[in-house]
Order: structure tokens, then C-alpha cells, then sequence
């Protein structure tokens, strides 16, 4: 092909470091790392928070109407009608999450997902999905919880896993995985909604933005497109206001679920995943705008046994980005409110507010606007840097952003299939051309108008990667600073 | 395992309490579990409020905290009060707890409110309880169309005198009060309940801004008075208080 040639260079948005750990694989909460036990032990000052176990028999269920009334439902052709259900039971059968409806009013069904994950079980062995025409049933089992989800949707069993993986590493950031699996073992019975008060909006606002985006099939993040010197000169008005804390382990600042910048800990690095499901709380917390906030999270990849604190706060009235500061010492508010009032400072000063404003409030240029009238739409995602890049969306997909969506993960899962990965993707249908492309250093996935012969095509591929080569430095986080 | 999930309220109780009488040996506070009614001198008193933050001009930060049932409207009062606005619509539930600082002027003097607005749900709740012991005033919310959230406020008191300090300011606050035909608590349940408890009562409504402004200005000039040193003898002014503000003419949209 000869786009290849394009690519003698680094590939765009290749940096030699990155703040985020690149990971091919799906979840897999085993391999995680013990960051924060690493993080204490630094300083040989901080005092152990002993854990003493929870007595079990201090809790009280939630009285848990149990009686089935799944009949309510089973009946009622809207809820029947949705093209993708999610349930979260625990592993005794008991109602912990429903996409849609009441949870308790089919109480039966759960039963009946227990005890067919539990059955396989029985000898050995896992169940992973069933297939009845064309809806699939997709089964995860994370002790202590196992999760289902019903689709229609056409995304594949390996998508919809991942799905639920995030649901789950949504629960443990909640929670953390070691207090999940300690309530679980003290009592089997446990009915967990009671601690996840008000975590299931988060779980909707998760499926909603994972359903709507490309970020979480890619597995990137997206930036804020910001000159290099105005983002540079924000990571380093945060690298001076926070130089002297330590205890921090992250610094992020994101503005319309795009990445601004991330300061990080030396030698620690943040999952995409976890990034996720920080751009989800945010997303999903309008109480956020009210107050400077303090919050426990846990971030599963990053270290599933414990909690960070942040200090979530909006930079000022004038600008709507977010800057979260984690940290290990759940102590520092003030700390870290203080050295807030000092980054905002020096924002303002060097007229980043405005930078950032600027870039919010100008929509993204559609691939027509950037001189490419054959190019639709594309996604590009540097895999190094775990970042990815999408033009703004323009005809014919405005109103119907969904079935672009759709396209580019029917492409992903052909790229990344198991059974038999494909390296080059090309589709032409009656509405489009489709081309998907999986290198060493990138993935590219491009739709073009359906006139567009394989040729063209190549040729327009070469243009654009020289094109987004050349914008790698406003489109992406090249520098990785560190505190 | 040093990775403390910050959950178990059980836990904490335990880490807490040995703090709290580990501190207290060294500065010679009262115990907290100490005879009712026992008052050190004043200058072990004046000792143990120094460790308040000072802000730029001397005066003392008063730690305010929002208490009480997920849903039940702190984050609607607190911002009712400090930007006069309602937020109709979608419930945003708190995540952890919110800090908002507001300066309000009592009997002409200025009094800086830290105001500390906490997340109702359980699993916050440790992350709250640290917070407790700094505390001078509590206000402690539930809603009057809501049993439940009525109902857990004796929980809610039995926690405060555990972590809090003994001389906190204690405000209950029946909210919503404007929902009338949906209310299931009465006025008197709430004052009678007060009563036992010996802290001040009122009702509010942050959608109509009813007393939401008292609430506050209560809790300032109650503060700004102990600050002076007139702790004294002002043991229940904060009930007498409201109760002349309230009982009058301020309530007559709640008619109970």
C-alpha cells in the first residue's frame, strides 16, 4: 500500500513518553498493579490506616421485595422493545442494577441468570454468551457480581464484555474491589444497592457515554485541540503550583469530555479505562459546578485496592474545564484547594482560560472544511500515546451519528477478532466506502464517499496522515510531564 | 493493608475515637464522654479554639456542616443561600462532600461560614465523619415529605455526638416545607424531636427560599456570639432565637 511510505516517519501523535498506559487487551483486574501501597510507602511518615473488618451483622438489608412481579415487564412492549438491556446481580442471584425498569420487579429473571451462570459453572467452566437470532446474551462473572447484558445492537460478544467490565470497574471505583469482595464474604446475602445509593445514575450516564462515543471501543482518549505552547504552559503552571505536595499522584484538567492536560506521578501512568470512568463522573456530576469538591475514587486499573482522594473543582465561572487532583493523602484538601487557586491564577494570567474557551466554543472542522470532500469522517488513534483524534461530523451522519458509530465498530471487531484479525479493512457498499487499517503505531478507520475507487482512496489515506502529521502537535498530548 | 478504602464506618469509629482521647490527654480538653455540663476554665477553652484557621484578618473560620438523608435538599439550601437561586429540575447528588465559603455579616460584624456540604449516601459517610470533629455548627436536614430521611435523624444525632464535639451547634432543619400536600412529617414530630434533643428546629424550603436565609444567619450570629466569649450564658440562645424568628410571621406559608 502506499500510504506506507507516509509512515517512514513517526506516526502522528507518537510521543517518546506518554502519561497513559497503552493497552491492547480487554480488562483484566488481576493484572493490576499495587500502586498505592507503593505510593505509601514512599513516605515512611504516613501513618497505616489499620482496616478492622466490618461486622456483617451491622448492616441491615434493605427490605428487598422480592416477590416476582416480572410479569409487569415481560408485558410491556417499551421495555421489551430496548436495544440493549444491562443487569448486575450478585453472585447469590440478588437485583443490584438494571438498565431499565425497577430492578426488584423482576426479581425471577435474576434468578434465572444466576442459575444459569452458576450451572456452567458447576463443571468447570465459564458461560460467555448465548445467541438467539439476532440478540445476544453476554455473560460476565467478576466475583463477587456477575453481569449481563441482552443486545440487539450487532456489537460483538467481545464489545459487549468490555462493556461490562466497565460497569464493573465502575462499581469498584466506587467501592474498591477488596471492601466489594470483603462485604461479599462476610455475608453472601449482602444487598449492595444500599451502598451504591445513587452510583446507578453514574452506571446509566456510563452505558450512555459508551454507547455515543468512540473513546471507549478505541480504548484513547480524545484532547482538547490546544497550540502546543498554551497546553505546555498549563501543565506547567500545574507542575509549579503543585511541585512541592507530595502525595499526588495525578493532575488532570478536561473540559467537554476531552483531556486538557494530565501531570502525573513519576514512574505512574493512568489506564485509558480509568481516564473513562473519571471523564464519566465528571460528565455525570452537574453537583461538581456547584462546589469545590472532595471525593474518594479508586481507580480500578490503576490500583483496585484502594481509594485516592480528589479535589474536583471547575476553574472558575468564566471557564467550564475540570481539574481533578488525586492524591493518596486523604488529609490535603486544603492543600491541594490552595494550590487550585494558584494554578487558576496563573492560567489566567498567561490568558490559558481564554485558549481553552476558545477551543470550546469553536466547532471541530468537518473533513469537507479541512480540504478533504471525498473524506466523510475518520477516526485516528496514535496507539502509543492511547489517544485518538475525529474530525467534526458533517453530512450525512449529522443527525444519525449512531449508524457512523456502528460502522466503525463493526470495523474495530473485524480488525480485532481473535479468531482472525485482519491487518486492512476495505468496504464498499451502496452508502460508502469503508477502510480500516491496524499498523504497529496507529489504527485508522475512514468512510468516503461510495464513488470513491481503491486507488483515490490510497492516495487520500497518504494526504490525511500527512495532514494530521503536521497537526499532531494542537490534536494531541505530545509531553508527558510529571510532577 | 495500608490501603484504606475509607468505608467502614466501624473502622473509623475505632481509628477516631483513639484519636480523639489521645488529643485530648495532650491539650486537656474535656473528655468527650465526660459529665454533662462540665466546663474547663476559659483558657484551656481559648487553647483548644486556637487551632481554628485564621483567615487574612484575624477572624476565625467557622466550620458549618450539611448532614442528613441523600436527597433530602443540603445542596439546594446551601445554594438557595449563597446564590439565591433554586435549581429546578434533575436531583445532582453530591459526590463526597462540597466546600463553599461565604461571609455574611451579624450584628455588624463579619463571620466567615466554611460551609461544608456532604454527600447523603452511606459509603461517603467515613469521608464525612472525619470531618465531624472540626465542625462548629451542624445543620442537619431532613425532609418532611420523606419518613425515612425523619426517621434515620436520631442515627443522624447519635453519629454527631460520637465524632462531633461536644459544644456543637446543632440545627434541625425539616426541608421542603413548601410541599404541603406531599408532607408526611408535621412540625410538631420535628420540634418535639428537637426538643429532645435539645437543638434548635426550624422549617425551611429552599425552593421557596423560606428561612433558608435564617438558617444560616442563625447559626453565623450563634458563632460570632461564643467567638466573643459569651458562650456562657448563651447555652440555648440559638433555639430562643429562632423560635421568636419562626414562630411569627416568617412561616405562614407552612400552615401546620
Amino acid at each position: 500500500m502506499s500510504a506506507e511510505a507516509e509512515t517512514n516517519d513517526v506516526e502522528p501523535g507518537a510521543a517518546p513518553e506518554s502519561m497513559l498506559i497503552i493497552s491492547e487487551s480487554s480488562e483484566n483486574l488481576q493484572n493490576m498493579s499495587s500502586s498505592l501501597d507503593e505510593i505509601k510507602k514512599m513516605q515512611p511518615d504516613n501513618q497505616d490506616e489499620n482496616i478492622n473488618n466490618v461486622d456483617p451483622d451491622d448492616y441491615d438489608d434493605i427490605s428487598c421485595n422480592t416477590i416476582a412481579t416480572g410479569d409487569d415487564y415481560i408485558k410491556d412492549n417499551d421495555w421489551l422493545g430496548k436495544s440493549k438491556h444491562i443487569f448486575v446481580l450478585s453472585s447469590a442471584g440478588k437485583p443490584i442494577y438494571s438498565r431499565y425498569g425497577n430492578e426488584d420487579k423482576f426479581a425471577s429473571y435474576f434468578g434465572v441468570m444466576q442459575a444459569l451462570v452458576s450451572f456452567v459453572q458447576a463443571d468447570n467452566d465459564s458461560l460467555k454468551s448465548i445467541h438467539v437470532g439476532n440478540t445476544k446474551f453476554v455473560f460476565l462473572f467478576k466475583e463477587p457480581l456477575i453481569l449481563v447484558s441482552i443486545s440487539k445492537t450487532g456489537e460483538s460478544v467481545s464489545q459487549l464484555t468490555a462493556q461490562l467490565n466497565y460497569v464493573f470497574n465502575e462499581i469498584v471505583s466506587m467501592l474498591t474491589l477488596s471492601r466489594l469482595s470483603q462485604i461479599y464474604q462476610q455475608r453472601r446475602n449482602y444487598d449492595l444497592r444500599r451502598l451504591l445509593a445513587g452510583v446507578e445514575r453514574l452506571i446509566d450516564s456510563l452505558l450512555d457515554f459508551s454507547d455515543s462515543e468512540p473513546s471507549f471501543t478505541l480504548g484513547a482518549v480524545k484532547c482538547l485541540p490546544l497550540a502546543a505552547s498554551i497546553r505546555d504552559t498549563i501543565s506547567s503552571a500545574i507542575v509549579q503550583s503543585c511541585s512541592k505536595i507530595k502525595d499526588l499522584v495525578f493532575a488532570i484538567l478536561l473540559a467537554n469530555n476531552n483531556l486538557i492536560t494530565l501531570v502525573r506521578m513519576k514512574k505512574y501512568y493512568i489506564h485509558p479505562a480509568d481516564l473513562h470512568l473519571i471523564f464519566n463522573l465528571v460528565r455525570a456530576s452537574e453537583s461538581l459546578k456547584s462546589a469545590e469538591s472532595w471525593t474518594p475514587l479508586c481507580l480500578p486499573r490503576f490500583d483496585s485496592g484502594g481509594f485516592l482522594y480528589g479535589h474536583v473543582s471547575y476553574l472558575s465561572e468564566d471557564c467550564q474545564a475540570c481539574l481533578l487532583l488525586l492524591t493518596v493523602d486523604r488529609e490535603a484538601f486544603f492543600t491541594l484547594s490552595e494550590a487550585k487557586q494558584k494554578i487558576v491564577e496563573k492560567l489566567r494570567r498567561a490568558n490559558c482560560l481564554e485558549g481553552i474557551n476558545e477551543s470550546l466554543n469553536v466547532r471541530e472542522e468537518t473533513c469537507a472544511e479541512t480540504g478533504f470532500p471525498e473524506l466523510r469522517h475518520y477516526l485516528y488513534k496514535c496507539k502509543s500515546t492511547a489517544q485518538f483524534y475525529q474530525p467534526g461530523v458533517g453530512a450525512p451522519y449529522m443527525s444519525d451519528y449512531g449508524r457512523l458509530l456502528t460502522l466503525y465498530r463493526r470495523a474495530h471487531q473485524r480488525l480485532h477478532s481473535t479468531s482472525r484479525p485482519l491487518k486492512l479493512l476495505y468496504e464498499k457498499s451502496s452508502d460508502e466506502v469503508l477502510l480500516a487499517w491496524d499498523t504497529k503505531g496507529f489504527e485508522l478507520y475512514v468512510v468516503l464517499e461510495p464513488s470513491t475507487d481503491k486507488s483515490a482512496t490510497i492516495a487520500l489515506i497518504g494526504k490525511l496522515l500527512t495532514w494530521i502529521k503536521k497537526q499532531e502537535d494542537r490534536l494531541f498530548h505530545l509531553n508527558a510531564p510529571t510532577f | 493493608m495500608a490501603a484504606d478504602d475509607g468505608i467502614e464506618d466501624e473502622v473509623f469509629e475505632d481509628q477516631h475515637l483513639n484519636v480523639l482521647t489521645s488529643e485530648n490527654h495532650k491539650n486537656s480538653t474535656p473528655s468527650p464522654t465526660g459529665y454533662r455540663g462540665y466546663k474547663p476554665p476559659q483558657e484551656v477553652l481559648n487553647l483548644a479554639e486556637s487551632d481554628g484557621t485564621l483567615s487574612e484578618t484575624g477572624q476565625e473560620v467557622h466550620k458549618t456542616i450539611l448532614l442528613g438523608d441523600s436527597g433530602v435538599g443540603k445542596t439546594s439550601l446551601l445554594v438557595k443561600f449563597d446564590t439565591g437561586k433554586f435549581q429546578q429540575g434533575n436531583f445532582a447528588a453530591t459526590v463526597g462532600i462540597g466546600f463553599t465559603n461565604k461571609v455574611v455579616t451579624v450584628d455588624d460584624c463579619k463571620v466567615k461560614l466554611q460551609i461544608w456540604d456532604t454527600a447523603g449516601q452511606e459509603r461517603f459517610r467515613s469521608i464525612t465523619h472525619a470531618y465531624y470533629r472540626d465542625a462548629h455548627a451542624l445543620l442537619l436536614l431532613y425532609d418532611v415529605t420523606n419518613k425515612t430521611s425523619f426517621d434515620n435523624i436520631r442515627a443522624w444525632l447519635t453519629e454527631i455526638r460520637e465524632y462531633a464535639k461536644d459544644d456543637v451547634v446543632i440545627m434541625l432543619i425539616g426541608n421542603k416545607c413548601d410541599c404541603n400536600s406531599e408532607r408526611l412529617i408535621r412540625r410538631e414530630d420535628g420540634d418535639r424531636l428537637a426538643r429532645e434533643y435539645n437543638v434548635a428546629f426550624m422549617e425551611t424550603s429552599a425552593k421557596m427560599g423560606l428561612n433558608v436565609d435564617l438558617a444560616f444567619m442563625s447559626i453565623a450570629r450563634e458563632l460570632n456570639y461564643r467567638q466573643n466569649g459569651n458562650y456562657d450564658n448563651n447555652r440555648f440562645r440559638v433555639q430562643d432565637y429562632v423560635r421568636e424568628q419562626t414562630y411569627a410571621p416568617s412561616c405562614t406559608n407552612c400552615n401546620v
